[in-house]
Order: structure tokens, then C-alpha cells, then sequence
């Protein structure tokens, strides 16, 4: 990579190139852009540049090659796995400003978006016409639609609508070496490589996108939100795999542990679940009218089957939010533990669920850590949060050690290492737990397609020892960082 | 020592035949043998075509420069069916049809395959290669959860997985689907299945343009929806254009969207062996045919145009999709600006060998070109056959 020295000279290029109030350079601004949401991997960027067109997205791009700097993709940085972390010194270009809704065609159900277009103001834009943007990642409040498609983002209610990806149909990429293309078309129906497909969920890596089109689905008619409070999270697992047996599609089945039920119940979020349940299940249908009634009454039938002490029936908006509030308030509840929180992320056969839970749960308990559970149960998608410190050399290890126990475990069971947070720094150096060398050097083939200088965003989801990180917070002197 | 020597050596006899205008043809029966056959194939750099039941042979360029038959049909290896996760392993060298009637009998009929391809003989292999829509299904991207592949240089890799939410790694099982082979060899694929419906029904529902069928094809429960140009409605000996939708799912959600459709649309019941016939027309030979894809609000113009050509119009109104029948090269080319995008699927050897069937774009080839170019270097796998040549 280029020589220190050429920084004056890249810095007042970029500064040519977007205007000076774009480009932050002083210390104190790049420390923000030291980490994402997983803080405990930071790489200070050299720079942070803040476009609002794809013109000024390729020149940047231009400028940056032309000095031999690599650059990262960034949205609202609430990534989990340090995907836009800028590494071996690089530029991060941060698309937050290209947050235009460019088109919407309710007729034909997409939209035309820019990048950092935040998830949760697509759906809220376009609810006029009856329609919403179904990928709702628990983040969908801050996250942008750029890092959306770069990490292929989930969410609850993916069990029936899929992920990101099956709600991207075009995206408009600048290519590694500063070229602008056209992937995918509204219609969904390209012919040629599924060239859209290979970069949902390819973490940045392959481009920076400056435009995306997404499909839009109508408000279904009818939404019924259950709420089953079981003994213990084993039943509640099995509860979820009796439902999915039995043919029923929810549009989401979620899990809080007891743990994560104190947590939230002690805090600001508290939804008034019972603090001796051992698990809380929250269940919800959607669909045409006719249908969903019958559903709910099915759903309900099967987990007090399963063991369910008892299943509440939201009955009306308010007390569906309160159901929710359980859910979606963990993260939030989880800030009164401890400094830090550390969301594992990984998939296991749905009906392994019962036996992996309480595994992880040993794990977190043999490291002596604060470990809760609150995950997307239908999927199979697991989230083991570790409350922490990471002052606490020692409890960091010792997390670390945990995070790594659970992701064999995981895929000892058949699963994978991550269903929506991605590699990034976090994991690469795992991805050898499940896919061999050949299985990786094809993944390198598509890499070496679209970037074979490696230039954007390296270092990230690809074992590697050749870019280092820092992951001790005193060598960075996070020590002294007050915590607020 | 020639290519035909050396898989012959290396897999047995029985493994490599002849076959017309061509060196010949070799018939691996495992992952291990499809490895070593394509090692040996970039050894020799022979060009092949790959091939699983042949059913949709005319696919794509003329290949003058392959040499040598892959067949598929072979790879039968394990078949797994998870009826607690509905998810399965099949191996891409056997049949969709028995692969259906398998899940189906091992799931209890609780779950189903999420194909549904015009010829009986159609593998695995090729439905996913190909990535055609189905009447009934969507796209397979959809389903597809992991796939293992033999790329041309005779590495076995795999990408994906048996978990339904999985962002490990790229998705290559997206690139790879709809690549026509050129990419690799798929082995085996993990499908996730889809719960079958607990009731299903069929209607016909009269409309003289493509864009009133919408509506009722965006119906919760309409599964299959195809609306029909007056020359193919005749073949189901209905009266005029109009659309064939089957209804499936809860037994309340189907007879709600009946009642929707008897009373808005103007629909009346219909014999379910029309499905059939429809799915036919993909399938027959018809000389020519090209598929469109359009915005719904485009259909009406879009289908119009082409009419007034001369072709005969089969158009899945919801999913922005329309096939024109026809085997003048004034159709393809109307085709060609009528939508957003289009791929000539049948046609004459002369429009075949002379004009671009793949209506991808053209910016992208130097894209596509080092793609086909890193995973196939020596350019063996169904050379000049995809898009752009490559
Ligand atoms: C409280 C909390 C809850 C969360 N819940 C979920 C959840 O339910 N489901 C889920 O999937 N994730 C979840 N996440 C993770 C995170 O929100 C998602 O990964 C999200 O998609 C990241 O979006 P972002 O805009 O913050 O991207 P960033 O963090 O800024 O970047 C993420 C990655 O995307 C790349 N990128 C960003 N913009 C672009 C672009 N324009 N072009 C190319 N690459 C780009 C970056 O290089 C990086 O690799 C959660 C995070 C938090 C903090
Ligand atoms: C007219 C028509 C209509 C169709 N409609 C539908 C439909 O409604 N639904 C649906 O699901 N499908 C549909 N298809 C797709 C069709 O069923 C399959 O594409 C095809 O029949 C696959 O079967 P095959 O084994 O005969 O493939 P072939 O005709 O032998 O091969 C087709 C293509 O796939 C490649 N290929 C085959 N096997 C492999 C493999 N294992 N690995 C890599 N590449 C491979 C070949 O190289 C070739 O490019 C339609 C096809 C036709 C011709």
C-alpha cells in the first residue's frame, strides 16, 4: 500500500474531489470510525469521506487507487462483525449521505433507493400505498439499505420473507477500479450470471453500491401476535419445531431466554413479562383475514401441546408493541449489565435448537460470563449475547474463548457461522470450521472477478494473517476512553 | 495420450462411450469420477457440453467448438430428507419428478419440491443450471440453500448449506444458478421445501389483456397464473384470452380468493388438467420462443406489440414475465425492446448460430467474461453457449 507520505497529497485530492467539509481527517473525527457495533475490533481509518452522488463515489474510488489506498463501503456502522472497519491504513466512504427514496412504483411494487437510505424510513415511506420493505433487521431504526445489502441482512420475519436477498432486484455498483454498472433489472428477471446475487451478502467486497432496488410486498390484511410463556427455553424450542412440522409458515417465532427476561424486565423496556417464565416465545401470523385467524388458533393449540404455561393473544396494536417491546428492547436492556455486549451469531438445524441452547448456555457458564439468549428460533438463528467488559483483559479472552466454543459447537450440529451479521474481521479466521481451502479459493475466484487488486475492502471475511487488527483494547488505550 | 484414453483409464470402460459429432461422451457416476473426469477434460483443454437429460438442448449458442458429451445422469448420490426442518440433499443427476414423489412420500405429503418443470424427464441438475421459473414455483434462487459443484478445473467445493438463514461466506450458489453450466458442475444441491397446500383449485378467468389478469394473479393464494393469447386459450378450447390460476393454500384463504375472483373477475371453475396443457406449451416445439420480462405495467403494451407481430403470447401477469411464440427473427427483435430484459429460449439453428439470444447487459461482459474467465480458464464447460459467447 502507498507510503505514508503520499497522505497530504491523497487527503487534498479528496478534498478536490467532494469539497473539504466532506472529508474528515483529524483525529478526534476518525475516532468515530474506529469501530462498527462490534467494538471490540477497531482499525483507525486514514481518512472518511462523505459523498452524496456515485460521480463523486467514483472519483473518490479513483482517487484512492491512484494512490494505492484501499477504501471501505460504509453505512451507519451498526454492523456486528467490523465489516467497515478500514484496515492497512485505508479511506472509508461513507454513503449516510446518499439517503435519497429516488422512485417509488406502488403499481409495480419496487422502489429506487440510494445506499444510505436508513431501512425503517423505506417502509414508513411507502406505507401510503400500502405497501413495506419486508427485511426489518432489529437495527432497521439506524441501519442503512447499503449495509443491508452488503451483509444480506435478516431479520424476525425472515422465517417467511427471506432475507435481503430476495428482495434486491437491481443495484447500481462503481466497480473496484472506478467503473459504474447496472446489475439486475425492476423485473427480477436478468439473463446472465445472477450478478445481484453474488453481491447481496458479498460484505463490501465487491464494489461500493450507489443505487438499489427493492422489491416492496403489500401489507398483509391481517397480523396476529402470540406470545407463549414457557417453563423452560427447551420446550419453548420444541414448540417452534412442532409449528414448522405441522406446515404452518409464521411470519416470525422469536425467543427470549429468562435471562435476557430479567434483564428486560428490570429496565426501561420492561413489557411486564413474568420474571419466573423460563422462556417467552413470541409468535406472530400474518396473511389474509380468513387464514390467519385459523392459523393463530392452530399455533396457539400446538405450543400449549409443547408445554406452554400459557399463550397470550395480542388483542389489540398496543399490547402487540408490548409483546415486541420484550424483544426488540434485549439489546437496549443489555446496556445495564455490563460496558459491552458481544451478539454471537450462528445457525443450527431448527430442530437441534433444544439441545444446542443448552450447550450454549454450559459454555457461557463454564467461562464464568453473563450469557442470554434472545434469537430468531424459527430460522434456527441463534444469538448468544455476552454482557462484558472490555477494560477486562481477562473477561475479553475469556469471551472470546466462549464465542469461538459456541461456533464449533454450531456446526458440529450441521450449522453455519453466521445467519445475518456476516464475517467481517470477527469471524474469518473460522470460516476454515466450514468450508475447506477449495471451497474458500472459489469464493477468491469471484473476489478476483470484480476487484483483482483486492483494493476494496480488505482484509474482511477471508482467512488471513496479512492484515492485523488490533483486538486488545489497552494497546489502543481504550483504557483511558471514559465509557460514555 | 488422447483425452478419450485417459478417462477411459482413469474411470473404466463403461464410464466413456461415443456419440454423434462428437469425440464422444463420458458418464460419471459420482462426485469422485465427475472430479476426475474435468481434471482430465483442462488437462486435454477438450470442450464439453454438459448435459443432464438433454430436454432443453437447443438452449443458448450452437457449441461448433465442444467436443465432448458430460452427461449427468449419474450423479445419484445421497438423498436426505429432513421433514422436521423441510429441508433435503438430492443429487442433481436424478429426476425432478421421482425427487417430488420421494419428498412427498417421505414427508407424509407434508411437504413438496418447489419444481415443477415441463418434461418428465428434466434432472435436478438442469432445472437449477438453467434456473427456469415454473408455473407453480418461482425462481429457484429462492429455494436453493447450498450446492455442490465440480468446477471445471476438478476442484469439488461447496457453498451454502442446509440451514434456511445463512450468510457464511459469498453466496456463490446464486452465481452459479442459471449459469448454464458454464461455471461448474452441480453435484448436488441442499432445496428447502415448502409446506403443501392444504387445498388447491383451478379457475379460468376471462381477460382480454394481459394487464387486468394482475389483480387476480396477485390474489394471496394464487400459486400458478397464466394468461393465455387467444391461439393457446383455444388449445384448452376456451373462447377467447384470458388466464388459467390455480388457487392453493389454507382451505379458507382459497375459497375467500375463489369468491374474489367468481365476483370481481368473472371467473368460473376449471378443469385442473388444463395446468397441464399450459405447462406443455413451455415445453413442445413451437419453432421459436422468447421470454420477456416486463414490468406488470408494461405487460399490456409490451404483450400488444408483439401480438400485432404475429406471435402467440403465454404471460405470468404477477411475476413480470411473458413468453412470445414465434420463429421469425422480427419477433426477437421486437422482443428485444419490449421489456427490460429477454432470453431467446428456442430458435431457429440460423438466428441461433447469427444474433445474441441473451438480452443481458452489455456494459456488464467484461464483468461476466472474468467471471466465466476465473472459473474456467480453459473455457471447457459448454463453450460459447451463455451469454455473450462465453
Ligand atoms: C442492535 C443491533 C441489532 C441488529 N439486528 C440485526 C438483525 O436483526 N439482523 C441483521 O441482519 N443484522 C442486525 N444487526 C447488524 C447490522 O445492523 C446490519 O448488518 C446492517 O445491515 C448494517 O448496516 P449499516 O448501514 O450499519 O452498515 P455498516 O455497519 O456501516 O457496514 C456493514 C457492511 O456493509 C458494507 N457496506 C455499507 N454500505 C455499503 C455500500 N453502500 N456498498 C457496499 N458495501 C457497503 C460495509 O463495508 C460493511 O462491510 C444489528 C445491529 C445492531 C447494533
Ligand atoms: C420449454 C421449457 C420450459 C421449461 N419450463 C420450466 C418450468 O416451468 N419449471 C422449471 O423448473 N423448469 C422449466 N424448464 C427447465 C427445464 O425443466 C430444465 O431446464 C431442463 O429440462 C433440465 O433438465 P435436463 O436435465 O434435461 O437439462 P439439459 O437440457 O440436459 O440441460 C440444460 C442446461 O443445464 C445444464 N446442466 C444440466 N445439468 C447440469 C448440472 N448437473 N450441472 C451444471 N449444469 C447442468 C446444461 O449444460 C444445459 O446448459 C423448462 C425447460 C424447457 C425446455
Amino acid at each position: 500500500m502507498g507510503p505514508r507520505s503520499n497522505s497530504s497529497s491523497l487527503e487534498a485530492c479528496l478534498r478536490d474531489v467532494v469539497g473539504a467539509d466532506q472529508v474528515l481527517t483529524r483525529l478526534e473525527e476518525l475516532f468515530v470510525y474506529e469501530a462498527d457495533g462490534l467494538t471490540h475490533h477497531s482499525a483507525r481509518p486514514r481518512a472518511v469521506v462523505l459523498p452524496s452522488t456515485t460521480e463523486e463515489v467514483v472519483r473518490v474510488v479513483k482517487a484512492c487507487r491512484k494512490h494505492e489506498v484501499p477504501f471501505v463501503p460504509r453505512g451507519a456502522g451498526t454492523g456486528l462483525s467490523g465489516g467497515a472497519l478500514a484496515l492497512a491504513d485505508g479511506v472509508i466512504i461513507e454513503c449516510a449521505r446518499m439517503n435519497r427514496i429516488l422512485r417509488v412504483e406502488p403499481g409495480d411494487r419496487f422502489a429506487v433507493v440510494q445506499p444510505g437510505v436508513v431501512n425503517a424510513d423505506l417502509s414508513k415511506a411507502v406505507l401510503q400505498h400500502g405497501l413495506f420493505y419486508a427485511p426489518d433487521p432489529s437495527s432497521q431504526q439506524a441501519c442503512t439499505l447499503g449495509g443491508n445489502v452488503a451483509e444480506n441482512s435478516g431479520g424476525p420475519h425472515t422465517l417467511k420473507y427471506g432475507t435481503t436477498t430476495n428482495h434486491v432486484l437491481a443495484l447500481e455498483l462503481v466497480l473496484p477500479d472506478g467503473n459504474v454498472v447496472r446489475l439486475g433489472s425492476p423485473t427480477g428477471w436478468p439473463a446472465g450470471y445472477d450478478l445481484v446475487g453474488a453481491v447481496v451478502g458479498s460484505e463490501g467486497t465487491l464494489g461500493i453500491v450507489t443505487e438499489v432496488t427493492v422489491r416492496l410486498a403489500p401489507i398483509p390484511e391481517r397480523t396476529e401476535t402470540l406470545l407463549g410463556i414457557f417453563p423452560d427455553v427447551v420446550s419453548a424450542c420444541r414448540a417452534v419445531g412442532a409449528i414448522i412440522r405441522s406446515g404452518l409458515v409464521p411470519a416470525a417465532m422469536e425467543i427470549v431466554d429468562r435471562r435476557t427476561i430479567e434483564a428486560v424486565e428490570a429496565s426501561v423496556y420492561a413489557a411486564g413479562l413474568p420474571t419466573d417464565a423460563g422462556a417467552v416465545l413470541i409468535m406472530e401470523l400474518d396473511g389474509p383475514d380468513v387464514a390467519v385467524g385459523v392459523q393463530a388458533e392452530r399455533t396457539q393449540a400446538l405450543a400449549l401441546a409443547e408445554g406452554a404455561n400459557e399463550v397470550q393473544v395480542a388483542r389489540d396494536e398496543e399490547e402487540r408493541q408490548r409483546f415486541w417491546r420484550a424483544r426488540k428492547g434485549a439489546f437496549g436492556a443489555m446496556g445495564r449489565l455490563a460496558p459491552d455486549l458481544y451478539v454471537n451469531d450462528a445457525v443450527v438445524p431448527r430442530r437441534k435448537l433444544p439441545e444446542i441452547l443448552e450447550a450454549v448456555c454450559a459454555i457461557g457458564d463454564r467461562h464464568g460470563l453473563r450469557l442470554s439468549n434472545v434469537f430468531h428460533a424459527g430460522d434456527g438463528n441463534l444469538h448468544p449475547n455476552i454482557s462484558f467488559d472490555r477494560r477486562d483483559a481477562d473477561e475479553l479472552a475469556r469471551v472470546q474463548k466462549a464465542g469461538a466454543e459456541i461456533l464449533r459447537l454450531c456446526v458440529e450440529a450441521g450449522g453455519v457461522i453466521s445467519g445475518e451479521h456476516g464475517i467481517g474481521t470477527e469471524k474469518r479466521d473460522y470460516m476454515g470450521l466450514v468450508f475447506s481451502d477449495d471451497d474458500l479459493d472459489a469464493m477468491k475466484k469471484l473476489r478476483a472477478a470484480f476487484d483483482p487488486t483486492l483494493t476494496c475492502n480488505p482484509g474482511k471475511l477471508f482467512p488471513t494473517t496479512r492484515f492485523c487488527f488490533e483486538a486488545n483494547p489497552k494497546a489502543r488505550g481504550y483504557d483511558q476512553v471514559p465509557l460514555e | 495420450m488422447s483425452v478419450l484414453a485417459a478417462l477411459r483409464r482413469e474411470l473404466g470402460e463403461d464410464r466413456v462411450g461415443s456419440s454423434p459429432g462428437l469425440d464422444g461422451r463420458v458418464f460419471p457416476r459420482s462426485g469422485e469420477e465427475l472430479a476426475t473426469a474435468l481434471r482430465l477434460l483442462a488437462a486435454g483443454e477438450a470442450s464439453a457440453i454438459v448435459r443432464g437429460s438433454g430436454s432443453w438442448d437447443a438452449l443458448g449458442h450452437p457449441m461448433p467448438r465442444a467436443r465432448i458429451l458430460l452427461e449427468t445422469t449419474g450423479l445419484l448420490g445421497e438423498v436426505e430428507v429432513d421433514a422436521e426442518d423441510g429441508v433435503a440433499h438430492l443429487p442433481a443427476g436424478a429426476l425432478v419428478f421421482s425427487l417430488s414423489e420421494h419428498v412427498r412420500k417421505e414427508t407424509g405429503g407434508a411437504w413438496e419440491l418447489p419444481f415443477d418443470p415441463v418434461s418428465p424427464s428434466s434432472t435436478l441438475g438442469g432445472c437449477l443450471a438453467t434456473a427456469s421459473p415454473g408455473f407453480c414455483f418461482g425462481h429457484p434462487r429462492d429455494v436453493v440453500l447450498g450446492l455442490e459443484i465440480v468446477l471445471a478445473t476438478g476442484e469439488r467445493v461447496r457453498c451454502g448449506g442446509r440451514v434456511v438463514k445463512n450468510v457464511t461466506g459469498y453466496d456463490l450458489a446464486k452465481l452459479y444458478l442459471g449459469s448454464l453450466g458454464t461455471l461448474g458442475v452441480i453435484e448436488a444441491a441442499w432445496i428447502r421445501l415448502l409446506p403443501a397446500p392444504e387445498k388447491t383449485g383451478c379457475w379460468w378467468v376471462p381477460a382480454a389483456d394481459p394487464s387486468l389478469a394482475v389483480e387476480p394473479a396477485r390474489l394471496p393464494s394464487a400459486r400458478a397464473a397464466a394468461w393465455l393469447s387467444a391461439g393457446l386459450a383455444r388449445e384448452l378450447s376456451k373462447p377467447g384470452p384470458g388466464m388459467l390460476l390455480e388457487l392453493a393454500g389454507d382451505a379458507a384463504a382459497v375459497a375467500a380468493d375463489a369468491e374474489h375472483l367468481v365476483c370481481q373477475n368473472g371467473a368460473t371453475a376449471s378443469d385442473p388438467t388444463g395446468l397441464g396443457v399450459v405447462r406443455g406449451m413451455r415445453g413442445g416445439d413451437p419453432g421459436g420462443r422468447v421470454r420477456v420480462s416486463a414490468r406488470p405495467s408494461q405487460l399490456a403494451e409490451s404483450v400488444a406489440g408483439l401480438s400485432r407481430a404475429g406471435a402467440e403470447i403465454l404471460a405470468h401477469p404477477a411475476r413480470g414475465l411473458f413468453w412470445a411464440f414465434s420463429a421469425d427473427e422480427a419477433v426477437f427483435a421486437a422482443a428485444e425492446r419490449a421489456g427490460e430484459g429477454f432470453l431467446v429460449e428456442a430458435a431457429p439453428l440460423a438466428i441461433r448460430e447469427s444474433r445474441e439470444l441473451f438480452g443481458e447487459n452489455p456494459e456488464l461482459r467484461p464483468l461476466q467474461a472474468a467471471i466465466k474467465a476465473q472459473y474456467d480458464p480453459a473455457g471447457i464447460l459448454n463453450p460459447g453457449r451463455f451469454a455473450g459467447r462465453i
